[in-house]
């Protein structure tokens, strides 16, 4: 994992930036969303995929590419988790000055 | 937090973007990747001693495969590789070499090329072997037919070493070292190789023996030639040393009457038991030839020429072999110098006092047994003797005044009758030779020094 990150730190930096713009976005953004059954969905896929990617079942190149999305993913949850908060502090900070 | 999970189902779009530098992401880094982690696993086998290794990298699983030379190096390989940072899997195609038993070694060597193959444990002994066999071939090739194989003995390295050095002291032949037993067959190089070549094997790390040694060296040759027109004896070939070559000198200057010496003797070790006085004992055969030749191949003596008349060449070859040291063997062709034109007694007397001037006939100290050393110088007196048929001869024997006269004169009778018998022997008839003693009545200087005294002790040849 160590490995992964500092070998392809840039990839990851898009991952993050992609994640942060896409987290400021979702504060304001006037749609419904995913049903909380599709993230469900969602969540147990990502969970079966990093259960395959800790088994280490799928071999060579693939098994690399699975890592490397997982950790990608990670990142831009991260990411996303924190654009939405910053966006909040701004939203709710210019509010109270109104 | 109610807010959180609102967003958290708004995230979804940047999922599309994400998936496509993903895409980028993996198309991109596999081959640097790969590579990089095939360095760092290279990087870690560096000091690991491994044959044929070889590391494929697939995504960040590595297939490895090599042949280890012990089951801990295996291992500790395998090990090695799975601690390289990043490495996911790997997959263990390592092996051990096959084990030799007998463990099998050898070195040829033929007239072109020095071969080494069988067995060896480690490649860097392997190559170490080799530059050594470069080192020792003088120009020749060098082929490396060996293989790795595990089971060497203790040392083997160092054992191996010390034989290849012996190839190089080998013509042609083999070593062959199975398990600690070493053999070896072929022909020296040249003479005190073989020697040489035992006493290295002395050498042999602990627990190493010599099963068979076979090795034959170059024939120990003397060679010496007796040229009556150039007056010359000329020496060729080995002594083992320089007191034989000083020993064999001195006999030539005994038995050889004024004779040029030409010595071209070296030493060398690697003579056959028994040398110096087979070569003594031969050459006193040669100095009774008016031309000959005298060749010594190992134990072989051959020796050829012309014998001064026919009774003189049955007692050279009957006296050569049984005299020989045991093992030897003896080859004489001996022939008869034709007879030479008869000469009036005055011309007869001249080459008697000429030959006797050059060499003196010598006995035994005290008593009347010639000596054999002056056999040559009686061969050439009879000879002459032989030409002139109408002369009678006196053979006149003198002593020095030392001790009593008495005894000085019986004494120079019987030594005056020892050559008288002996000129008998040799064909002349009884009643052209007569012994008389004189004693020490007839001195040629006055017996004032030791040397004079020697002159005095003499046999004269006297025509009548």
């Amino acid at each position: 994992m160590i490995y992964l990150a500092m070998f392809n730190w840039a990839w990851l930096l898009g991952a993050a930036v992609i994640g942060l713009g896409m987290g400021w976005i979702a504060v304001v953004r006037r749609s419904e969303g995913l049903s909380p059954i599709a993230l469900r969905r969602i969540i147990i896929a990502v969970v079966a995929l990093a259960g395959v990617s800790l088994s280490r079942v799928l071999p060579g190149r693939f098994g690399y590419g699975l890592d490397l999305g997982l950790v990608m993913f990670a990142v831009y949850l991260l990411g996303c988790a924190l654009g939405s908060w910053l966006r909040y502090q701004v939203i709710s900070r210019s509010a109270s000055a109104n | 937090m109610n807010d959180f999970s609102i967003w958290v189902r708004k995230w979804w779009p940047g999922v599309l973007p994400l998936a496509l530098i993903w895409a980028a992401a993996v198309w991109i880094t596999t081959v640097p990747v790969e590579q990089d982690l095939a360095a760092g696993a290279t990087a870690a086998l560096k000091d690991t001693v491994l044959d044929k290794t070889q590391i494929e990298m697939s995504g960040r699983d590595v297939r490895f495969a090599a042949d280890a030379f012990s089951e801990e190096g295996r291992h500790s390989a395998v090990a090695q590789v799975e601690s390289v940072s990043g490495v996911r899997l790997v997959h263990d195609e390592t092996r051990l070499i096959p084990e030799a038993k007998p463990f099998v070694w050898s070195a040829e060597r033929d007239v072109v090329r020095i071969t080494l193959s069988g067995s060896a444990p480690l490649p860097a002994i392997k190559s170490r072997l080799m530059d050594a066999a470069r080192a020792i071939s003088g120009g020749a090739e060098a082929a490396d037919h060996m293989m790795l194989s595990r089971g060497a003995p203790p040392r083997f390295d160092a054992a191996a070493l010390l034989l290849v050095d012996q190839v190089g002291k080998l013509k042609e032949g083999k070593i062959v070292l199975t398990d600690t037993a070493v053999s070896l067959t072929g022909m020296a190089r040249e003479l005190g190789s073989r020697e040489a070549i035992a006493a290295a094997l002395k050498n042999l790390p602990d627990g190493y023996t010599v099963a068979d040694n076979a090795i034959a060296a170059p024939p120990y040759i003397f060679r010496a030639n007796n040229d009556p027109v150039a007056q010359t004896l000329t020496l060729n070939g080995y002594v083992p040393d320089n007191s034989a070559h000083a020993t064999i000198i001195a006999a030539v200057g005994r038995k050889f009457l004024s004779e040029k010496v030409v010595d071209n003797l070296k030493a060398s070790v690697g003579a056959p038991q028994g040398f110096a006085a087979a070569v003594i004992l031969a050459l006193g055969g040669l100095s009774r030839l008016s031309t000959g030749s005298l060749t010594i191949s190992d134990r072989d003596v051959k020796l050829s020429g012309d014998a001064l008349y026919p009774v003189a060449a049955e007692q050279i070859q009957a006296d050569l072999a049984p005299n020989l040291p045991q093992g030897w063997k003896a080859n004489a062709e001996i022939s008869v110098k034709p007879v030479a034109s008869p000469v009036d007694p005055t011309v007869c007397q001249q080459l008697f006092a000429e030959m006797l001037s050059r060499g003196k006939i010598k006995f035994e100290s005290g008593r009347a047994t010639i000596d054999a050393d002056s056999m040559g110088l009686l061969d050439r007196l009879i000879e002459t003797a032989l030409r002139c048929p109408t002369a009678n001869l006196e053979i006149a024997g003198h002593t020095d005044s030392d001790g009593d006269a008495a005894a000085n004169l019986a004494l120079s009778a019987r030594r005056a009758q020892s050559v008288v018998d002996y000129l008998v022997k040799a064909g002349l008839p009884k009643e052209r030779v007569v012994a008389k003693g004189y004693g020490a009545a007839k001195p040629v200087v006055a017996n004032d020094t030791e040397e004079n005294k020697a002159k005095n002790r003499r046999i004269d040849f006297v025509v009548r």
